[in-house]
Formats: structure tokens, sequence, C-alpha cells
């Protein structure tokens, strides 16, 4: 996979990117360049992920989604102008989105992501869906997983936001210090000796070489599937990110009802994520305390500032992934905006 | 600035921006509200513009300006809620700390380095200020190393830029780049003592010449005569220092006429092809030098007499200089070439900026910014973003906030501090330059002696103590124990220093500050442990500032308070620019 990309990088794109060559490299930005990514779903996240990752230099990103902007977009989805209101969001976006970037091949496809062959994602090198549906993000995972396409998955509930990622076998470079062991008994003799010693040690510049390391992901499937009475799982519940289970409760929504928590119906809605979170939850082997009792109070709307972190995440995962440097987070990572807790865990 | 624009979208809260940067090309791949077309306009004019356009129901006013200055005072900061803080350098942050300890206004602080980022809250009396904790010192290299014995690309990077302000920026007498007779390691040499003295005759381009400045106007910048002393003659006179080289490979001084002959040698092309990324020859160096030379000639007479060139990354010429004159130093002593991309790097000091962390930290100041807005300050935590999870999973850690620091020279109700210095040396100058400004960061001191009679030793009136500054301390009586009252009227900020006479400090400096009297008995007791504690300090990021060579080495990391734990979490990186204040 780490195969030598020749296409060299211009002038031009060397002053742009400049100051993110200097800490990913060239070689990363290299393949960057060359990648093809579609976004699926641009709402609050996807407009997030598109501005990040289209400010990095890929090649070329096509935004997918076939919903009209309502007057929510206004508050999150800042590539929408005002004047769009009911038209198509992917097509509404597509002029912010190259203003940001015009070295990057931008287009908008109102296309229901639904009604789209399988064939659709084979031009892709990655497809990051957001907004979809639980059984819409399997079957795109598997599509990707057999094409070998890098993919991602993320949404944002309110204060509440979860990301995906399945790299399939995933080869990355990685630099790490050198001589750490001998570093160490320097440092012993250091601290028992005399001085001398610990000025040498203070010059002596950390060496860094590159390695190379490989990591295996599963199916998206694989997590939802997961039995959490089983032994194995049942140690693993305390240090897990709740968060997870709120995402479950919010994604069995988004199936019943075709739709997201809405402001327009929320006290029926409130109603029914407790349904849902008592109901769900048992089946999968956890009780419904496991989360916080009033999560329904939190996952209204994508607010934005958890759309822009967990975008900035995500972006930075399709970065990793895409320029093949740097340990990825394996598998989930989800956000919550109430505690401010931050967490990756591997689910499977 | 870079942090920014993601608060103006994300927010509909009346706010006001104060920036007094302009945009450059680098900005453009991180900063969604700036395009091709607003290169080299302010900052600040444009992101009010742009974030209008996303948001037309936002009230936002926009400064173009510094923020330290007396028109943003108190009463400036007291008419805001929250002060959120984007900025890209120390001094700036001190200051709008003390401005909002002083307003008693909220702050949130950030800084962003890579992949690493960090938000604090910052509240009087309630949490830590932002100089409650010490920062990792400004890295400095002993003189000698840069202008007598380099080993390292940096000396030679660092001596470039002295010697680019020697010949046309700000005098600097701590920036001066001829031989270092001083140096302790060539005491005992035979030679040295006759060669000075000859050289003090010797005024055109001599060891003691009136000034690099005056000399070098006089020879028209001739680049051929530049570089024969600088890199010829001067190595020869290094060279006669013999016991400097008795360990050390000795330099070869280099001429200009047979580096020049040898201009058909062509450089080392770099596999990318791109122009940055090449490593040119030395004929190639004597070449740029010459060039370099002649534009910030012509730049420097443009500014007219008494005008002076301030070195800035982003400087075509000043940028080719000093990767032309570092790489010929670098080859006279056979140190390793470098890349003007990176020498950029380490000449700007430049901590990388990137979309993502921007815009995730922007996010996190907002979240705590809403918080205290919504009346629950209670809730506030400082949040680290980190590279890779720690071992509770979190690659996002909020932290609850530390109280404040007793013995805050800035925060606590009576500040106080302790210096060492020698006050026969030390000059008036030299405490309100590099003490009470560099050090203690004020903006415009008042000092008065705190002898009985109130003698005023410093006056932030124009002009009225200016007899006094290159007067030593000595002369007004200051002596061990001698107290001094610090005052900044624009930053509402009162110091009482005490002097703690000494004779002489480690690496010449000239005066050490060390914060009140038992911390300085403390820091004898653990000065052995030094070692020990560096070393627990892992994972530990120092704050720079950009244009500034600073040490990346990290100092007096603290542990920090999180919700349910004790983290170790990567301390204080902070970067880029400009402040929002809502
Ligand atoms: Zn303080």
């Amino acid at each position: 996979m780490l195969e030598k990309i020749t296409d060299k990088i211009t002038e031009d794109e060397a002053a742009l990117y400049d100051r993110q060559i200097r800490l990913w490299g060239l070689d990363a930005q290299r393949r960057l360049r060359a990648a093809r990514v579609l976004l699926i779903g641009v709402g609050g996240l996807g407009a997030e992920v598109a501005k990040n990752i289209v400010l990095s230099g890929i090649k070329s990103l096509t935004l997918l989604d076939h919903q009209v902007v309502t007057k929510e977009a206004f508050t999150s989805q800042f590539l929408i102008p005002r004047s769009e209101l009911g038209k198509n969001r992917a097509e509404s976006s597509l002029g912010r989105v190259q203003l940001l970037n015009p070295m990057v091949e931008i287009s908008a496809d109102p296309t229901d992501v639904a009604d789209k062959e399988d064939a659709f994602f084979t031009d892709f090198d990655v497809v990051c869906a957001t907004c979809c549906e639980k059984q819409q993000l399997q079957r795109l995972n598997e599509i990707c997983h057999k094409s070998d396409i890098l993919f991602f998955a993320g949404d944002v509930f309110g204060f509440y936001g979860a990301m995906f990622s399945d790299l399939n076998t995933h080869e990355y470079a990685v630099e790490v210090k050198q001589n750490s062991a001998e570093k160490a008994i320097d440092a012993t003799s250091a601290a028992s000796t005399a001085p001398p010693a610990a000025k040498k040690q203070k010059t002596e510049p950390a060496e860094m070489k590159t390695v190379k390391k490989t990591t295996k992901f599963t199916r998206f499937s694989s997590a939802l599937n997961i039995n959490w009475r089983e032994e194995a799982y049942v140690k693993r519940l305390k240090r897990m990110p709740k968060t997870f289970f709120i995402y479950r409760v919010l994604l069995e929504f988004r199936s019943v009802h075709r739709r997201d928590p809405s402001v327009e119906h929320v006290q029926t809605d409130k109603e029914e994520l407790k349904q849902i979170s008592s109901r769900l939850l048992p089946q999968i082997g956890v009780e419904p305390t496991i989360i916080q009792e009033d999560f329904y109070d939190y996952c209204f709307a994508e607010l934005c500032c958890v759309c822009a972190v967990v975008g900035g995440v995500l972006a930075q995962e399709i970065i990793k992934a895409v320029s093949q440097k740097d340990a990825p987070h394996r598998n989930f990572f989800f956000y919550d905006g109430v505690s401010g807790d931050g967490m990756v865990d591997c689910l499977a | 600035m870079a942090i920014n624009p993601i608060m103006m979208t994300n927010t509909d809260l009346v706010n006001s921006k104060i920036d007094l940067d302009t945009i450059d090309v680098s900005n453009l791949n991180r900063q969604f509200l700036f395009r091709k077309e607003h290169v080299g306009k302010s900052k600040a004019l444009v992101a009010k513009e742009s974030a209008q356009a996303f948001n037309p129901d936002a009230n936002i006013i926009a400064h173009h300006g510094n923020i330290m200055v007396p028109e943003y005072g108190v009463d400036f900061f007291k008419k805001f809620n929250v002060v959120m803080n984007a900025l890209d350098n120390r001094a700036a942050r001190n200051h709008v700390n003390r401005m909002c300890l002083a307003a008693d206004v909220p702050l949130i602080e950030s800084g962003t380095a890579g992949y690493l980022g960090q938000v604090d809250v910052i509240k009087k009396g309630k949490t830590e200020c932002y100089e409650c904790q010490p920062k990792a010192a400004q890295k400095t290299f002993p003189g000698c190393t840069i202008r007598n014995t380099p080993s390292e690309p940096i000396h030679c990077i660092v001596w470039a830029k002295h010697l680019f302000n020697q010949l046309f920026g700000e005098d600097d007498p701590d920036q001066e780049v001829s031989p270092d007779t001083e140096d302790p390691e060539a005491a005992g040499d035979a030679g040295q003592s006759a060669l000075s003295a000859e050289a003090e005759k010797d005024v055109a381009g001599g060891i003691k010449r009136k000034s690099t400045r005056v000399w070098s106007q006089e020879i028209g910048y001739d680049p051929a005569k530049l570089f024969n002393k600088f890199f010829r003659d001067d190595v020869k006179y290094l060279l006669s220092m013999e016991n400097l080289w008795k360990k050390r490979r000795p330099p070869v001084a280099q001429d200009w006429n047979e580096v020049c002959q040898h201009s058909t040698e062509t450089s080392l092309e770099s596999e990318s092809g791109l122009q940055d990324q090449r490593i040119w020859s030395m004929s190639e160096c004597a070449l740029m030098f010459g060039k370099s030379i002649s534009q910030l000639k012509a730049d420097l007479a443009a500014r007219g007499d008494g005008g002076m060139l301030v070195w800035d990354k982003d400087d075509e010429a000043a940028m080719n200089f000093v990767t032309a004159t570092a790489n010929i130093r670098a080859h006279i002593y056979g140190i390793v070439t470098k890349s003007r991309f990176e020498i950029k790097s380490m000449a700007g000091n430049i901590i990388p900026a990137i979309a993502t962390t921007n815009a995730i930290i922007a996010a996190l100041i907002v979240m705590e910014g809403l918080k205290i807005l919504s009346g629950n300050f209670e809730k506030c935590r400082n949040v680290f973003l980190t590279r890779q999870p720690n071992f509770r999973k979190r690659l996002l850690v909020p932290c609850t906030l530390n109280p404040p620091n007793p013995k805050c020279y800035v925060c606590c109700e009576k500040p106080e501090v302790v210096v060492k210095l020698n006050p026969k040396h030390v000059t008036v100058k030299i405490l309100e330059d590099k003490i009470l400004k560099g050090g203690l960061n004020m903006v415009a001191p008042d000092v008065e002696v705190d002898d009985g009679k109130g003698t005023i030793l410093i006056s932030s009136e124009e002009g009225e103590t200016d007899d006094n500054h290159d007067k030593p301390l000595a002369t007004f009586n200051i002596g061990d124990g001698t107290r001094l009252k610090c005052d900044d009227f624009l930053q509402a900020y009162e110091v009482v220093i005490t002097i703690k006479e000494v004779e002489k400090l480690e690496n010449e400096a000239e005066f050490e500050i060390v914060g009140d009297l038992e911390s300085l008995l403390d820091q004898v007791a653990e000065k052995t442990d030094e070692q020990k504690k560096a070393e627990s300090k892992n994972g530990v990021v120092a704050m720079e500032d950009e244009d500034v060579v600073m040490e990346t080495t990290p100092t007096a990391g603290t542990k920090r308070k999180a919700s349910q734990e004790i983290v170790s979490t990567p301390k204080k990186p902070r970067h880029d620019d400009d402040v929002i204040v809502l």
C-alpha cells in the first residue's frame, strides 16, 4: 500500500499548503492530492468535514445529498447562503465549498444515496457517510470493504457526536523515537552522577525514525451486534464511552421515524427516545440506566460546536488514512459535549 | 487568527475582534474566512466581512490594531462578558491576562501546535491566571557558542539572524556576530591578546569596529567585502584562538573569489523538485548572499535616514539572506547544511497550524464561553486535545480548573518578585527594557525606589527620566534588599521587586527573575533534582511564538486535576493569532 506516488507537488501548492507540509510532510501531501472523496449528507457535520478536507488539498470532493435546506441549517451549516431555503443541500453548498480551495474539484449530486448502485461508490478512494440510517451505513460499509475503499461514518445529535471508521487492513508510517532504551539508561545515570552527564543529555536531539505498521479494522455491523452480556464485554462496560449507547438509541430513532429528533416535536420525540432506550438497550444487553437519565434533553439539532469538534476529528482521520501517516483512531470516536469528554474506543 | 472564524460562525452573540495581522498565502490552508484575493489585507476586517456573509444576523465589530495600546484599556475590556484569546505570542497573552484580571472579565485562553490544542478558562480569584505557572523559558544560546564555536544548524541560523540585524536591523549589543574574545574556553591563549590589540586599530572590519552598520554603509554593502570579512577574516581570527580548536574541528575560512569560481557546480536537487526543498551549493549560497544583500540594501535605503529592517520569515530577501548566511557558516564549521524550507521552520520558529485542530479548539472555546454566558461557570473545564487517546481512552481531556497560585506575581493580592542582578552593571534601561518589559511583560512601567524619599527611577511619561537610562542601579543606592515599586497604569498592575545582589550569573545572564524569596531557597535545594523533574514531564509541549527562537524543551509541567483522574497532558501548546471579545 505504501507505494511511491510519483505525482509532484507544484510550487503553488507548496506555498498554499506550507504549514501542513511542515507537519505531515510532502509524501502525505502527495497522497492527499490524489484522493477522491465522496461525502454523503451535507448537514452541519458534513459542512465541517467538507471544509476541513477541501482546505487540506484532496483531489476531488463529491457532495451527495437529496435533502432540502431547512431553517435549522442556518445555525450550523455555514456553507449554505440564506437565499437557498428549500433548495437541495448539496447543490446549495457547492459554491462556498469551491471558494475554500480553487485547486480541488468539487461537484454536487442531489440523488438519494439509497438509489445509488453499488458500482457508483467504486470511483472513490474515501466514502464518508453522515445523516444515514443504520441499514444504509451497513450497506455502504460492505461495499467499501469489498472494494478496499476507506469508509467513515459520523453523526451529531445535539451535544453528542460519534464517528466510525473502517480502513480495512491499513498500512501506515509512524515516526518513533530511536534508541529509547539507551536514553532511559542515560537518564538514570544522569540522575545519580555529576552534572556533566546532565548537560550532555540536554543537547542531544531526539532521533526520530519512520516505521511501517499495519492495523486491521472490523465492519460497522460487528459493533452493532455486540452482546453486552457476554463476559468479555461486561468487563469493558465501566470504562467505555457511554455515548455509544446514546448513539445507538438515536440511530434507532432515525430508522424508525426516517428522521432525527426535531425541535418541532420536542415533547413527543423526547418521550419516544425514552421508549426506545428502555426497549433497545436491554435488547443489546445493558440497563437503560447506563446512559444519563436526561440524555434526551441534549440531543436535538446539530449543535455547531459539536459539529466542529466531531468534524475536526473525523476530517483529521480521513487525512491520516489517505496520507497513510500516523496511527488511526480505531474504530470509534465519541464526543459528549455535556461532560466535555472526547473518547476513542475499539468496539467490535 | 485561525481560530476565530469558527467562533464567528458558531455564535450569534455581539462580538468584537482585534487583529493587527495581515493575510499571507500560507494562512489559506486553514482559515476559511480568507481567500486568495484577500492576501495582504487586514485579517480582522476580512474576517468580519466574510463572517457577516455567513451569518447576516451577527453583530461583529472588527478592530485592526495592536491589543497592547491605551485605546484598549481596562474600560474597553469591561464592556465584554467574556474575552476569547487566539493569540500567537506570549507577550500579548500576558497582557490580555492582566487586562482581564484588572477588568474582572472571564478569559478563555487557547492555543494549538500541530495536532495538539488546549483551552483554559481564567477567572480572577477563582482559577489560575495565564501567568500563575512559570512558562518554558526562552531558549538562548551562550554568546560564545553563537560567535565562536557553533556545532548545530540552529547556532548558524541564530548567527545569521544576528548578522541581518547588525547589517540592516536594530542594533542590539546582545546580537554581536564578531569573534568573542572573552570566551572562557579561549582563556590563556597567547596569540589572542596581541591579535585583539591589533584588531582594535583596524577600524574598517576589525573586531572593535565602530559598528557593523556604519562600516557596511561605508563600503556600500559590497558583498565581496562583507563575505571576506565575516567568512574569511573573522574565521582566521578565530583560528588564532587555538585553545578553542584543541578538541574541535577547526573552521575553514572561505574566500569570496574562490567560492564564486566554482559557480558552475550545481546544487543538490531535491526529490520533490521544489525550489524550497533544495540544498544550495556553496557558490549558490554566495550568489544568494550577494543578491539578497543588494535587495535588502535597496529596501533599507527606501526607509530613509535612520530607517531599519525587521527580519521577517515571509520576506523573500530576508529569508534568502538567512538561508545563504547560515549555510555558508555551517559549511565553514563542517555542520550539515539545510534547505530554505527547513531553515524557515527554525529561523521563523514556525509551529504548524492546521484547519482541523483550529476548528476543534475554536469550538471548545465557544463551548466554555457558552457555559460562562449561561451562568454555569462551575461547569467550565480546561480541555486538552491530544494526539492519541490517553490511558483512559480520552482524546479530548476535560480537567477541573486549578485555583490561583497564591504566589503568582500577577494575580495574587500583593505581587512580589525577587530579581537577582549586579546593580553595578545593570542600568536603568536594562531594568526597564529587559526586566520589566521583557521579563515581567509590563507595557509602560513607572518605577519608584522604596527608599523613603520616593525616588522616581522610571516614568512612563515620555522623556521624564531619560537621563537615568544609562546609569547603573547602584547610582541610586540600589543594592541587596532594595525594594522597587513598579506600576503599569495601562495594565492596572503593580509589583514590588526586591533586589538580590549577586556578582555574576550563569551563562553571562544579566539578571534572573526568581519569584519570591522562598522559592529562591527552594530552587537551590531542588537544583540537583532538575534532571529528574525534566524526565517526569514527558508528553509536555512548549508553547512558542513565531519569529522568536525559543526552547522546545519543557519546564514546569504541573499535573492537572482531571474530572475523574490525574492525567499527564500536553502543557500549554499555544499558537495562533488574535483576540476575540464577546
Ligand atoms: Zn496568576
